[in-house]
């Protein structure tokens, strides 16, 4: 309970708890009738077991999800395909009750539906495994799985009932996990069939996995996808969430493949390929509407030699990086997300320590230095996780943009308050950071003014070297276009950036070298000059260049 | 009808002022329930001890003389509070700054310098016994509000070891006292009356504190490990520094408050040197939301409630224990509200059709 007061209890459960349930509510009297189990019935003979008719979702500044359509066929596993930010989630998020629609209709089992919460969808027939597993650490398997369900003889549980249904889903299904054992001790693999188990226990009709094979070791996913064919002969169906080829194309019977928000189309995978498949996820189109000049590129400012280092789970997230960024030049990390890009940027900024390599700036060892350090050297962050590490949403415009230098904003260790208060107006000015104040809380201002405040700081610190993560994720299209511009201003100034994106199409408008993550290890690197977008997409998915 | 609770976008400035009020108002009215229900007229108590600590020369002098501890722990907790920490400990370590202050006044004492000597040996004492907490959370994530708060135990019965074998005084018959100090070790006192120097310290320290955290490229440091822990490690700034630097300066404190309790108003060491200071540290700072200059007037409320307990005490028999309660309200009251900082309460009579 640490922080209760000040930052507003972040440390504690009971706040985190209701947040994640956001909008909980307390019924006091006037309940709602429940859906009969029995209804769903009369849909059994049709074919089609789902239905996403015309489904639109628009976030502030952003389409997730354009009139898409989607239909899954009962006992099928259907692929649901597409990079990160392509609307997947969101999809599945309306499916499950997480949020409304703005336009469009849902037919589940042959009647129209609208899920107004996951409890809702539950109670339906669909089961949902998150990316991110929702489970009590400290309790076992078993009160896991029946934690908020009702046994017959509720109030009291009955074990023995439920231990006997698990049994049969197990027999059934073969996906095994050991009831006794508590969570905490569990594999992660071992975790998602946990997970998987407590759909089935709730009789799903329709389980939609999100991501499953992100946390699991190539053996785990084989197990996986084993049970998986398993649960589709057995008549139940199954969505899978991927932005892995390989994955899609070994699972699945049908797979639609979602870009910005649409339905680029849905497809027979027998019929289908990696290099059609990626051609669709990506896109051939790329926009080079801004012209980047090439720039002489100097010599070697970052370079990174065969590094190693681990994840914040103690597995090994970069397996041997090796690379350069030179003077003037901007190097694209082309990537799906979670192969390492995270565990890269905060080894170069000197947050998660480096088993094994060296990274040379300027030809000076930094493997081991310290973040204040190679912030002095001139490595400047625009961090992927602007508000968790970017920011303190609680402290002023003015604080924040002197987060990385507050100790140059001072003088014998007293803050120096009309630099500060200089120094923020015309950085607001400069980069057109919309506020009504330099002394309102950061937390005030939108995402893009946020990118923006990161921006400006990083760039007034003039430096010699720039990692940009993730740097237009969430900014409408005038935002994106001037964060783009920025960078290759920088670059053309002569400094080095490394542009970390999963935005693929951003890498190829704005990099001189584009360098492709897979699984943490560097798959290839390509000059801008022959670029190959099926080759990129292909290496990204984990596919052979060959 | 429903109860419907939503996450607050943005928290409006008045809810901060209003919190603290209103849980002072609240705790006021639930002791008042309390005296009521052991046939006390809250309203004559309350009356009573307003007159008690404003009414005379002495009860003024005396509210001084009570607040000024009160002060410093509160400082004690709210400056590792600026960085995320509850330093449960300050009267462990008032504990350990009066046993330094007594050891060196009775035992090692060179006269003219003696004083400057007990203050700088209360403070190492403070110091180190704040840095065990500190060190065992920067290194291994140890729950700082369970080290800090049994290390109070091991202090206060160190101090009641000592009083009642080693360091117990000749003169003092049965009592668990040490010996006096001699008058070298004595702080100086003001208008005949227990006000000592050692309350013009507290109020210069006060804010000499102010002015580090808020004004000093420390003070930013401390602030932004406090908003947030991630962005502080990626600004270079060590948190592990920060906790045990924060620990630290607050046991110091704590520990110079004990020895101006021993040297300005026992004169001696004695078992319960302090009635609980450290602990009401903990509502003084929350109250003053980290902030020295509010510390200086939640210490005085406090402290009124010390110098009106006792008088309530005499006067209608009501144990000073009364003042725990109210504190330990506070503080339930505070935590409480804190919800409401980030959430907002609607009632829906009508459910809208979905």
């Amino acid at each position: 309970m640490s922080l209760l007061l000040w930052q507003g209890g972040k440390g504690c459960n009971f706040y985190k708890l209701v947040e994640h349930y956001q909008g909980i509510e307390i019924n006091m009297g006037n309940r709602k009738t429940k859906t009969e189990r029995g209804w769903a019935l009369q849909g059994e003979n049709s074919d089609i077991i789902l239905e996403m008719k015309n489904i639109t979702k628009v976030f502030p500044g952003v389409v997730a999800n354009d009139r898409v359509n989607l239909e899954v066929r009962r006992g099928e596993i259907h692929g649901l395909l597409g990079e990160n930010g392509a609307g997947k989630t969101t999809l599945m998020s309306i499916l499950y009750g997480l949020y409304r629609p703005d336009e469009g209709e849902i037919i589940f089992d042959g009647e129209k539906r609208v899920f107004s919460s996951p409890k809702d969808a539950i109670e339906s027939g669909i089961g949902m495994v998150h990316q991110h597993f929702m489970l009590v650490n400290k309790m076992s398997a078993l009160n896991n799985i029946l934690l908020g369900y009702k046994t017959p003889g509720d109030p009291l549980l009955d074990y023995e009932w439920a231990r006997e249904k698990i049994r049969s889903i197990i027999e059934v299904y073969g996906i095994d996990a050991e009831l006794d054992e508590r969570v905490i001790n569990m594999s992660v693999g071992e975790e998602q069939r946990v997970e998987i188990l407590k759909s089935l226990f709730r009789d799903v009709k329709l389980l939609i996995l999100d991501e499953p094979t992100s946390v699991l070791t190539p053996i785990e996913s084989e197990r996986l996808f084993q049970a998986l064919k398993r649960m589709s002969e057995k008549g139940l169906t199954v969505l899978f969430i991927t932005h892995k080829l390989r994955e899609a194309l070994e699972v699945t019977d049908r797979i639609t493949v979602l870009r910005k928000g649409r339905n680029v189309g849905t497809l027979i995978t027998k019929r289908t390929d990696e290099k059609e498949l990626a051609r669709l996820m990506v896109g051939r189109e790329i926009d080079m509407k801004i012209e980047k000049k090439r720039v002489e590129a100097g010599k070697d400012v970052l370079k990174l030699e065969n590094v190693y280092a681990r994840n914040d789970r103690g597995l090994m997230a970069l397996k041997g990086i090796s690379l350069s960024v030179r003077e003037g030049e901007i190097l694209g990390i082309a990537g799906v997300s979670g192969n390492g890009q995270k565990e890269l940027e905060e080894v170069i900024i000197g947050l998660r320590p480096v088993e094994k390599g060296k990274i040379l700036f300027n030809g000076e060892d930094i493997t081991f230095s310290s973040v204040r350090k190679r912030t002095r050297l001139g490595i400047s962050c625009i961090p992927e996780n602007r508000i968790e590490t970017g920011l303190a949403p609680s402290l002023t415009i003015e604080e924040n943009l002197i987060l990385r230098d507050y100790e140059s904003f001072s003088r014998n260790g007293f803050m120096e308050f009309d630099m500060i208060e200089a120094h923020a107006e015309k950085l607001v000015e400069e980069y057109g950071i919309k506020t009504p104040s330099t002394k309102a809380p950061a937390r005030t201002l939108s995402g893009g003014n946020i990118q923006r405040l990161i921006i400006a700081r990083e760039l007034s610190r003039n430096p010699l070297f720039l990692i940009a993560s993730q740097p237009t994720r969430g900014l409408d299209i005038a935002g994106i276009d001037y964060v783009r511009r920025k960078l290759i201003s920088l670059a053309e100034e002569g400094k080095a950036i490394l542009l970390i994106s999963e935005d693929l199409e951003e890498i190829v408008q704005i990099s001189d070298r584009i360098a492709v993550i897979f699984e943490g290890e560097i798959r290839g690197i390509f000059d801008r000059e022959n670029v190959d977008i099926d080759r990129i997409g292909l290496l990204m998915s984990g596919g052979a260049d060959n | 009808m429903r109860i419907k609770v939503e996450r607050r976008l943005e928290t409006p400035k008045f809810i901060y002022i209003l919190i603290p009020l209103a849980s002072i108002i609240a705790s006021l009215i639930f002791v008042g329930i309390l005296l009521f229900l052991i046939g006390v007229n809250p309203i004559d108590a309350y009356s009573t001890m307003i007159y008690r600590a404003f009414g005379t020369k002495f009860g003024v002098t005396e509210l001084f003389v009570k607040t000024a501890p009160i002060i410093l722990t509160g400082l004690a907790v709210s400056i590792p509070l600026r960085a995320g920490l509850w330093n449960i400990g300050a009267e462990g370590q008032l504990y350990m700054g009066a046993f330094a202050a007594s050891f060196i006044a009775l035992y090692l004492s060179p006269p003219p310098v003696v004083l400057p000597f007990m203050v700088i040996m209360a403070v190492l004492a403070g110091m180190m016994w704040a840095s065990i907490p500190g060190v065992l959370k920067a290194k291994f994530e140890l729950n700082e509000i369970i080290s800090t708060l049994l290390l109070n135990y091991v202090a206060i019965y160190w101090v009641e070891y000592l009083v009642y074998g080693p360091m117990k005084g000749k003169e003092v018959y049965n009592f668990p006292y040490s010996d006096l100090f001699s008058d070298y070790a004595i702080l100086p006192r003001f208008f005949g009356t227990r006000f000592h120097a050692g309350v013009i310290v507290a109020f210069i320290l006060a804010i000499a504190i102010y002015i580090l955290i808020t004004r000093t490229s420390y003070g930013f440091a401390v602030k932004i490990v406090g908003a947030n822990p991630k962005a502080a490690e990626y600004a270079g700034i060590s948190r592990k520094k920060i906790i045990i630097s924060t620990m630290i300066l607050g046991g110091a404190i704590a520990g110079f408050a004990g020895m101006m309790e021993v040297s300005g108003l026992h004169m001696r060491l004695r078992a319960a040197v302090s009635p609980g200071y450290g602990y009401t540290g903990i509502p003084v700072a929350l109250l003053a939301r980290g902030n020295p200059l509010f510390v200086i007037m939640a210490a005085f409320l406090f402290g009124l409630l010390y110098v009106g307990g006792s008088a309530m005490q005499t006067t209608y028999g009501i144990p000073v224990a009364v003042v725990d309660v109210f504190q330990a309200l506070v503080v339930l009251f505070i935590i409480g509200g804190d919800f409401f900082t980030r959430y907002r309460i609607s009632f829906v009579f009508r459910e809208a059709s979905a």
